[in-house]
This record gives C-alpha cells, sequence and structure tokens, in this order.
C-alpha cells in the first residue's frame, strides 16, 4: 500500500491524513497501561488469586519502559551507524574485496545467541546496560548490513553510469543517488533490527540492565505468572506501536515501485 | 574540437580498442558506427574518462583531459545514454537541472535553464513535477538529452540514445536531434549500430570494426567508395543505393518548372529520393509533381532526374 501511495498525486495527501492512526493506537494503550497497571489488579488477581502481591511493583511501569526503549535506541543507532558504514565501505571500489567478509561477521553475530554474548560480556564489562547494549548491537546488525548491501547493489548500473557521467563526485553519488534509493531497504532492515531487539532487550534483567525484562524474570524466579504476563504485554506493546511506526515512515521510492513498469509507454 | 592520437584501451589482455585517431571538429555531427563489441562505445566513454585510455593521448580544444579533474571534465561534456539513466527519486525538472546544480548556478538560473530546455525539446510545462517511471520510452528519452544539453556543454556524447525506442519514436527524435544540432551547433560524438541512423545523421561517419577505425568520410562518400566488403556490407549491401537515394532531397533534383495543374502524383520538395522513388513504382510512372509546405506545386521530378549522378558537393 505504501508503494501505490506514489502512483497519483491525490493519494499523497490520502497517506499523510491516517498514517500515523494505528502507531498511535498502540502508543496510547502502551503509556496507558505504564501509567495505569494498578487499576487492572482485579483482573490479575484472575491468574494469581493465592499471592499477596499481583502486580510489579519494585519499579514504576513508566520507569521500565523509558529504561528499555533508551536501552533499544542506543543500540540500534549504534547498530545503524556501524551497520550502514560498513555496508557503504565495502561497496565502494577499495573496500570491495572486504565484502564477504563483512557479510559473515554480521551473519555470525546474529547466529551467535544473545544469551551466550551477554553471559561472554559480563565478566569483561561487568554488570548492567553495557554488555547488553553490546549484545543488541551484534544481534541487530545482520539486518541492517544485509538490507544496506542490497539496497546499494539494487540500484541500476545505468542510474549509476549517469551519475557519474553528469560530473557527480563519489560522495554526490553517494548522498544524493545510492542512499536515497536505497533509503527504503535500508529502513526495512533497522525495522526488523528495532523490532526483533525490543524483545531481545528484556534479557538484560539477568544482567541488571533494568528494563521491562524485570517483571518477567522477576516472575519466573518467584513463580507470579501476573508480572510475567505485565512484563510480555508492555514490550509486545512496545514492538507493535515501534513496528507500525517505521511502516509509516517507509518511504516509497518513485520510479522503483510497481509503477515503474505500468508507466512506460 | 575532440582528438584522439593513437588511443589505446586494454581490458586484461583484451585490446577494445587498438590505437585510433580521430578528429571531431567543433560542430560536427561524429556518429561511431559497427557491430557490437567493435569498441564504439568504449572509444565515446574514454572521452569523458568513465574509462581510462591505456595509451596514447585524448584532448579537448587542444588540452590533454588527463589536465582536467575528472569531475570538472563531465560537467563540461554533455552525456546521454540509451537507458536514459535518469535518477528514478527524482523530478524530470530536478534531474534536468542535475549538471547546473553541481555547477552551483543560482536557483532562478537553473529553473529558467530547465523551463527553456523543456520547451527546446517539446515537453509539457507539467512534466516538470512528474517522476521518470510516469513518462513514456520517448519522453524520458527527451529529459535525458535535455540533461545532457542543461549546462551548455559545447559537447555532447550520446551512447545509442535512441537504441530502446520504437521506430517511430526513434525517427521523430532523430529529425529533432538534427535540426537542435543545426540551431544550437554543438560537437556531438554519437555511437549507434543503426547504420539508418548512422547515416540520417552524421556529417561525418567512423566505421570501427575489432577495435579499429576502418573507414570514415561523410555519409555520401562512404556510400559510393567504401573501404572493403566490411563497410559494403555494414552500410547494407545492395541496399546502398537506396541508402543513398535517401540522403538527398527531391527539391535538389526536380526542374523549377511551373507544371500543367492537375498533374499528379505528388511528392514533397522535402521527401528524399528514395521516397520519391517508391512513390514512382508503386504509381507506375516516371514523373512526380512536386510542391512546397503549402502543398503548392513548385518543380516537377523525372525519373531520369532522379537516376543522375549528384553533382559533387
Amino acid at each position: 500500500m505504501s508503494e501505490a501511495a506514489f502512483n497519483g498525486p491525490g493519494s499523497v495527501n490520502g497517506r499523510s491524513r491516517w498514517r500515523f492512526a494505528v502507531p498511535l493506537i498502540w502508543l496510547t494503550a502502551l503509556l496507558l497501561l505504564a501509567v495505569g497497571m494498578t487499576t487492572l489488579e482485579p483482573l490479575f488477581r484472575l491468574f494469581e488469586p493465592d499471592l499477596r502481591q499481583v502486580i510489579y511493583d519494585r519499579e514504576h511501569f513508566w520507569v521500565l519502559l523509558g529504561e528499555h526503549v533508551l536501552m533499544v535506541a542506543v543500540a540500534a543507532l549504534l547498530a545503524t551507524c556501524v551497520g550502514v558504514a560498513a555496508a557503504v565501505a565495502v561497496t565502494r571500489a577499495a573496500g570491495r574485496d572486504f565484502m564477504p567478509m563483512v557479510a559473515q561477521l554480521a551473519s555470525i553475530g546474529q547466529t551467535f545467541p544473545p544469551v551466550a554474548v551477554l553471559a561472554l560480556a559480563v565478566p569483561v564489562l561487568g554488570f548492567g546496560t553495557v554488555p547488553l547494549i553490546v549484545a543488541l548491537l551484534l544481534y541487530g546488525l545482520l539486518p541492517i548490513v544485509r538490507n544496506t548491501l542490497a539496497g546499494i547493489q539494487g540500484i541500476s548500473a545505468e542510474v549509476l553510469e549517469a551519475a557519474r557521467g553528469m560530473g557527480m563526485t563519489p560522495r554526490q553519488v553517494l548522498l544524493q543517488v545510492e542512499l536515497p534509493l536505497a533509503a527504503p531497504v535500508i529502513l526495512a532492515g533497522i525495522r526488523t533490527s528495532v523490532t526483533v531487539n525490543v524483545a531481545t532487550a528484556a534479557l538484560g534483567a539477568t544482567v541488571g540492565a533494568s528494563n521491562l525484562g524485570d517483571p518477567i524474570i522477576s516472575g519466573i524466579v518467584n513463580g507470579n505468572t501476573a508480572y510475567i504476563i505485565q512484563g510480555a504485554v508492555m514490550i509486545g506493546l512496545l514492538a507493535l506501536t515501534v513496528d507500525s511506526l517505521f511502516e509509516q515512515l517507509q518511504p516509497g521510492v518513485p520510479g522503483q515501485s510497481s509503477g515503474a513498469q505500468s508507466g512506460q509507454g | 574540437m575532440i582528438e584522439l592520437f593513437d588511443v589505446t584501451r586494454r581490458f586484461g589482455d583484451e585490446t577494445a580498442v587498438d590505437r585510433i585517431s580521430l578528429r571531431v571538429e567543433r560542430g560536427e555531427f561524429c556518429v561511431l558506427v559497427g557491430t557490437s563489441g567493435c569498441g564504439k562505445s568504449t572509444t565515446l566513454r574514454m572521452i569523458n574518462r568513465l574509462i581510462e585510455h591505456s595509451e596514447g593521448e585524448i584532448h579537448l580544444d587542444g588540452q590533454p583531459i588527463r589536465d582536467f579533474p575528472e569531475d570538472q571534465l563531465r560537467r563540461r561534456i554533455g552525456y546521454a545514454i540509451q537507458s536514459t539513466g535518469l535518477f528514478p527519486h527524482w523530478t524530470v525538472a530536478r534531474n534536468i537541472g542535475l549538471v547546473p546544480r553541481l555547477l552551483q548556478w543560482s536557483g532562478s538560473r537553473i529553473q529558467d535553464r530547465v523551463e527553456a530546455l523543456m520547451a527546446l525539446l517539446g515537453l509539457p510545462p507539467e512534466f516538470a513535477h512528474k517522476y521518470p517511471h510516469q513518462l513514456s520510452g520517448g519522453q524520458a528519452q527527451r529529459v535525458g538529452v535535455a540533461r545532457a544539453l542543461a549546462a551548455d556543454p559545447d559537447i555532447l556524447l550520446m551512447d545509442e540514445p535512441f537504441g530502446a525506442l520504437d521506430p517511430i519514436t526513434r525517427q521523430t527524435l532523430q529529425v529533432e536531434l538534427r535540426d537542435l544540432q543545426d540551431r544550437l551547433d554543438k560537437t556531438i560524438v554519437f555511437v549507434t549500430h543503426d547504420m539508418d541512423e548512422a547515416l540520417a545523421l552524421a556529417d561525418r561517419l567512423v566505421v570501427m570494426h575489432e577495435g579499429r577505425i576502418v573507414q570514415q568520410g561523410s555519409p555520401i562518400e562512404l556510400l559510393r567508395a567504401p573501404a572493403d566488403d566490411f563497410v559494403a556490407s555494414l552500410l547494407g549491401g545492395d541496399d546502398r543505393g537506396l541508402k543513398e537515394a535517401a540522403l538527398v532531397r527531391v527539391g535538389e533534383r526536380m526542374q523549377p518548372i511551373t507544371p500543367k495543374v492537375g498533374e499528379a502524383p505528388w511528392v514533397s520538395r522535402e521527401a528524399t529520393l528514395n521516397q520519391a522513388l517508391s512513390l514512382m513504382l508503386w504509381h507506375q510512372t516516371r514523373h512526380l509533381l512536386v510542391v512546397d509546405d503549402a502543398d503548392a506545386p513548385v518543380g516537377r521530378l523525372s525519373l531520369d532526374a532522379l537516376l543522375q549522378k549528384a553533382h559533387h558537393e
């Protein structure tokens, strides 16, 4: 549907008016839950009728949410910088030899379980947020590297030849042609990376990085299903918010959409 | 003026272009023609350094092209290619304004230039905000040519720009390009494998084969005296007579007498001799009435006059 938006001039307005409705709904639900979890006590009582405490109260949910978002955001920012830079570097003439190596390193980063990364990182980096961010960074790198490579390599050779032939410098070609044309694919990679890491970040609770994983881990340790549900629902809503937000931000690139074929006469 | 002195280009062990020398005068329309893989595109792309030459020298107005930084050199040379290479994420106006923007012209000057070029190439003003995928092949190629002309370069390099178009659109654009050249007086190097296109456009025809120049000269010279069998067959073999006739206008051979009214069939003064011959064959007649643009009779063309050798030009 986002591609279709570029096929007619009128649809651009239609797209902008309601495009953020869905992310807004998820965000509202998430924030309401973050501030008003206690009002749902009767509901959670159904899951654990025998326990004294059914609402996680060691920290406010909105604080946990804030921490969670911050950790994922920092990791995503780092992964995007590192991933895009690496992919750009190996698609330049000078760096082309390193392409297989970079692609493989990124794959290894994702096949290596984040739990293991955490376990290995803690002795080196200590407890807390840093090992979690390292784990998330490694785990989130692959989709970004892979999509940036695909996006840049997918640009037609004629367009690049024309860009050079017109007298653009390599830097101008990269910034004005390659990255804008690859942007939708790169953004899709970032979206995958972030959405997956919203869930993965919950592991942080095991190494002392306080976030929405805390109620879950605490629930597992204390046998409190209500805690687990509270953490899981919050994380789920956050993932939905982020994912639907990315969906709306996804630019359709004119000329690379399905309209490219139908436009030829 | 473009000069190539003993220019060679090797790719590994392959010699794509083998010691060619060529001189394209200012304002000349030079067409490089040959079968695929003959080195004509490589030759073209060496002029704007998209491909570096291995040996020899290439001069632009007497100065070696390696004296210029690549980007500066290319901004001075218009470049149009078969697939247009228009940027899909930019509007038509932005695509056309690319080189002026690289040269840091002011915004209003770029806009004026874009408007003027769109008018020159017959593109309606409302196309300015369209994206390339919304254009037909012919329209996209007009934009490609407009982009090549944008910074008013003295030199234009064109690599099979009309190769992907249908025959009718192609012919229209050929005629327009020729008109444009007559008005703008650019130095053009044009690559094609289509001999009819080459004959229709060229002041100077350069036939290439296996990386070498086999023959060069005006279309008439080559048709009259092909250097060898390869050139002769490339020029159309037994069809050469018709191809030559296609280079001469009826107006050059007609007798400017006032014909009897009602004498038919008729032919335009601007038509070519092969068209006139076709009409004679069709109507089984030895005489045609020649008319001007306003369809007023101006002369008479006989089969004998048509068959005469042209006076040397």
